[in-house]
């Protein structure tokens, strides 16, 4: 039973190690990430949307299926988990050998191996100590490091060249690794929301993507925000200038712009829009009195302020429309998009209410007249003719906010780092060729006559070596040709001996 | 070897095509020249583009010649005009640049801009290091197609919105383009290797009939209108953009009798892949050559669907089913159809081509061995690329909205495409997938690449709007 269980668990884990494996779930990433951009996502898409692009049946099953939502479906987390592990497990059952191959480099080529190899090349030599140099300075000419390699038999010269490369390819996973590390720290314990800031408004609560909020252990506070436009009116730059704010003191300032955010305590805030939320910060106003006598004024009116213009008037600043229609006597508030803004004003005059009564009232010294001024004038409501002053809107200045993405994310460090692995794992893979020679003086002990084996071997990029290889052969031989003859024996028996 | 032998077997018949297209580059510069002298103003995109068009189709036509006949001296004359091209292909990108004052980098126009000239530099690149002579057979016709293309779309200066302007993006997209370009190296060496290794001409057959009808029925399905016509979008000529009914409900005007012709050719490009399921069928060749015959035909049918397209929808006012009145359209309004149309004419030209002059193609390409390492070595390099495409953009969005990966659809594919390369990679590494298998995997990653490049922005919704 016991057996069968450590074959069972043997054969498991060929399964899972196995390349075939891997390449069937990279296959289901791709169908299911493709199905995840042709079927509408939530939460991206509006529910409204989502219910007139489906029938509702149609939608109900997406939605069991989890196809609506399939970046965040526990079966597709679950298939990256099996993909993590699938590499993983890939890596771990291929090592051992690779690395055997890295930590002890094959230096001495036997028989056979010399007979298999490819490229080689055979090149007569006078004697073995003879070739053996020649083939020492080829090398260290072609810019390598030419080892003796002397066993008890025989011996060669062996050079190599980015033995790291063998390795690289577990340096790329474990690269992808990191990366999926540092997801899933986001995913766990990362979160994402916005913040919109009034100018001068200050705040610790972000709201989240789902609607939920969260409350910063420190406020941030909006101190001037704006916009620059380009000539044709489109957005060229928003600017905020930020506050942090922590236990009642300014703690950092930064004026953010967008693709430049904010950090404090690990939290980031992006600029991402600027705009009106539809509220008046001030009306400014040019007012005249109707008699013609007296002193023009000038002032600004927030919603609901009020301003004395003489002894016995005063004007507020009662409604702001910031898209209005009129209707039955009546102005309504069309919609919230500053379109066609109306500005109701209401000037209460004790004079007015005093002449209007005459001489008939004896409480007439409280008694007062409100007129109704509109911005524009409309005629059903408007009485701004009659009031005692005449007022000329010169500006309507809008409240602006900042729109702020509020980010925290753990884990992105690990998956830059792992990025920036990734490259160097990948140039490693691609362009460093580990590359080997071997030399090898055989002589042949009847006849006397000796010939230096060349051979050599390279990981990728196969046809670029073997230029290479023709280029160190022809070195070889033009070394051979400039190296005087030495005495047979001496100098090899040295060799051995050392 | 192969040398030697082409020229034994084509005598000196290739000055005339050399005259002709230097005739017809000179004829087209001249009349491009009294237009500046006109205008008085030489240095413009518009006249650069023109004189890279030029260049660019006389190259195309030469190294064309240069797949038919096998001349040798075609290609010299057709890198040199690949050369004028690409110098005016540069100034008109310098001049963007300039105009513009970011890289031409922000919208599809731009984006074109910058690939044809990657596309022509690749080219040239893998003709003087690689001996790849045929290879501008297909990238030349695809710039041309490009540059065409560029003249349809907005060519306006738009300034860089907020989110723009970043030294990322630049480096994002630049990494993109190139990134892109080596893969459709790739597509067209993958494609060579086929052919050289043998492809049977009528799969070829199957797959360009299979094509064209793919195009014809994607227009014909989305576009066919009650009683024959075609339907497509509304064109305001002033504001040189598409009508609107409301936000993002386009205005569409239906060309009466198109949709027949239309009907009309995607049955002809069908019937040569009923002809060619008949010869497997019944196993009979003889079908065969009615299936090329009917290639022959759906080509003619094709210029004209082509034809009737330019003209009608370049011209002319047009009834809606959404509104009252009359509206004018545009080739501009429909890219795609276009570029659709002028594809399946180009691909059913190749096949005649490969039908005509099989033996003379097959000896100018280089081994099939050669052309399989070439392809892998040009994935080698497009992989990289793509991986730090993904992580550059990864950076810039994490710098501009605060979260480096959102899945939307553009970044989605753009990880699709790097698994589709990636499991070739391992394919050709661990299994030793050689030869065909990876050839195929090579067109399917390209055909990735497309989707992502063109159909993702098109067809599907999402953060990349500006590209």
């Amino acid at each position: 039973m016991a057996v069968n269980l450590g074959a069972l668990a043997h054969k498991t884990w060929r399964t899972i190690a196995s390349i075939q494996t891997g390449v069937v779930l990279l296959i289901l990433v791709v169908i299911l990430s493709a199905a995840g951009t042709i079927v509408l996502q939530r939460p991206a898409t509006d529910p409204d949307e989502m219910q007139t692009a489906y029938s509702p049946h149609a939608l109900q099953m997406l939605d069991a299926l989890g196809l609506t939502d399939v970046f965040h479906a526990w079966w597709f987390l679950g298939l990256m988990l099996l993909v993590s592990i699938c590499i993983v497990a890939a890596s771990i059952d291929r090592f051992p050998n690779s690395w055997r191959f890295f930590s002890r480099p094959y230096k001495y080529p036997d028989e056979s191996f010399r007979r298999a190899s490819h490229p080689q090349k055979l090149l007569a030599i006078a004697d073995e100590e003879t070739g053996l140099v020649a083939a020492e300075r080829a090398l260290h000419s072609l810019g390598f490091k030419p080892e003796r390699v002397v066993r008890e038999d025989h011996f060669g010269i062996f050079a190599e060249r980015h033995r790291i490369s063998e390795m690289a390819v577990y340096i790329v996973h474990a690269s992808l690794l990191l990366i999926f590390f540092g997801t899933i720290v986001d995913g766990i314990w990362g979160w994402r929301g916005f913040l919109n800031l009034n100018e001068g408004q200050t705040t610790n609560v972000v709201e989240l993507r789902d609607g939920a909020t969260r409350t910063l252990p420190f406020a941030l506070r909006c101190d001037q925000a704006g916009q620059e436009n380009y000539k044709d009116g489109t957005p060229k730059k928003w600017w905020s200038k930020l506050v942090v704010v922590e236990g009642g003191r300014d703690v950092l300032r930064k004026e953010i712009v967008v693709n430049d955010p904010l950090l404090y305590n690990g939290v980031r805030f992006y600029q991402s829009s600027y705009g009106q939320n539809g509220k008046v910060d001030k009306l400014m106003l040019t007012a005249t009195p109707s008699s013609g006598s007296g002193e023009r004024k000038e002032f600004g009116l927030a919603v609901n302020d009020t301003v004395s213009l003489d002894a016995d008037t005063t004007v507020r600043f009662a409604e702001f429309f910031p898209d209005y229609a009129v209707r039955d006597g009546q102005v309504y508030r069309k919609s919230n998009e500053l379109e066609n803004p109306a500005v109701h004003l209401i000037v209460t005059s004790k004079a007015a209410a005093a002449k209007t009564r005459g001489t008939k009232a004896a409480g007439a010294t409280t008694a007062s007249r409100d007129f109704d001024v509109w911005f524009p004038p409309l005629d059903e409501v408007a009485d701004n003719s009659k009031a005692p002053w005449q007022f000329q809107a010169t500006d309507l200045k809008m409240q602006h906010f900042t729109g702020l993405q509020v980010s925290h994310e753990p884990g992105q460090w690990a998956v830059w780092s792992g990025v920036v692995l990734l490259g160097v794992g990948l140039a490693f893979v691609f362009y460093v060729v580990h590359m080997r020679f071997w030399a090898v003086p055989v002589c042949d002990r009847k006849t006397g006559k000796c010939l230096l084996w060349i051979g050599g071997s390279a990981n990728r990029n196969r046809d670029a070596f073997e230029q290479k290889f023709n280029d160190l052969v022809a070195l070889v031989g033009e070394e051979l040709k400039t190296i005087p003859k030495t005495a047979p024996g001496e100098q090899v028996t040295a060799v051995v001996e050392h | 070897m192969a040398r030697a032998n082409t020229e034994q077997q084509q005598p000196a018949t290739g000055t005339t095509l050399i005259v002709l297209v230097g005739l017809a580059i000179a004829f087209l510069l001249f009349m491009a020249f009294l237009n500046v002298v006109k205008s008085g103003n030489i240095l413009n995109e518009t006249n650069l583009l023109f004189a890279t068009l030029i260049f660019y189709s006389g190259a195309g036509a030469l190294y064309l010649g240069f797949g038919v006949t096998g001349t040798e001296s075609y290609v010299k004359f057709a890198s040199l005009a690949t050369w004028l091209g690409l110098l005016a292909n540069t100034a008109a990108v310098a001049h963007r640049w300039y105009e513009a004052g970011h890289a031409p980098f922000s919208s599809v126009y731009e984006m074109l801009l910058s690939f044809v000239w990657t596309l022509a530099v690749l080219t040239l690149v893998a003709e003087k290091k690689y001996g790849v002579k045929v290879i501008g057979t297909v990238t030349m016709p695809v710039a041309i197609v490009g540059v065409v293309l560029m003249q349809l779309l907005r060519t306006e200066v738009h300034p860089l919105v907020p989110a723009l302007q970043s030294t990322w993006l630049h480096v994002h997209v630049t990494l993109a383009m190139l990134a892109y370009a080596a893969c459709a190296l790739s597509f067209a060496l993958a494609m060579m290797f086929l052919l050289k290794d043998n492809l049977k001409t009528e799969t070829v057959l199957a797959v360009t009939s299979a094509s064209t009808l793919a195009i014809y029925a994607s227009v014909v399905l989305t576009r066919f209108e009650k009683w024959g016509g075609l339907s497509l979008v509304a064109w305001d000529p002033e504001r040189k953009a598409e009508v609107f009914l409301a936000r993002g409900v386009r205005l569409f005007v239906t060309i009466p009798d198109l949709g027949w012709l239309m009907t009309l050719t995607l049955l002809v490009v069908a019937s040569p892949l009923v002809f060619y399921g008949l010869a497997r069928w019944k196993n009979n060749e003889s079908y065969l050559t009615v299936a090329n015959r009917a290639v022959f035909l759906s080509i003619l049918l094709q210029v004209m669907a082509l034809a009737m397209f330019l003209v009608r929808a370049g011209d002319g006012r047009y009834p809606s089913l959404d509104a009252e009145g009359l509206f004018p359209t545009s080739l501009a309004a429909s890219p795609f159809i276009l570029s659709g149309l002028v594809g399946g004419v180009f691909i059913s030209l190749l096949y005649l081509l490969l039908v005509w002059r099989r033996p003379d193609l097959e000896r100018l390409l280089p081994s099939t061995d050669d052309l399989d390492r070439l392809t892998y070595k040009t994935i080698c390099l497009a992989f990289p690329l793509l991986t730090l495409m993904i992580a550059s953009g990864a950076y810039w969005a994490n710098q501009t909205w605060g979260s480096y990966w959102s899945w939307d659809p553009k970044e989605t594919w753009a990880a699709i495409t790097w698994l589709v390369y990636a499991l070739y990679l391992h394919m050709r590494i661990t299994r030793g997938w050689r030869g065909r298998r990876a050839a195929y995997f090579a067109i399917a990653g390209f055909a990735v690449v497309m989707f992502t490049f063109f159909g993702v922005t098109y067809l599907l919704p999402g953060l990349h709007a500006y590209a």
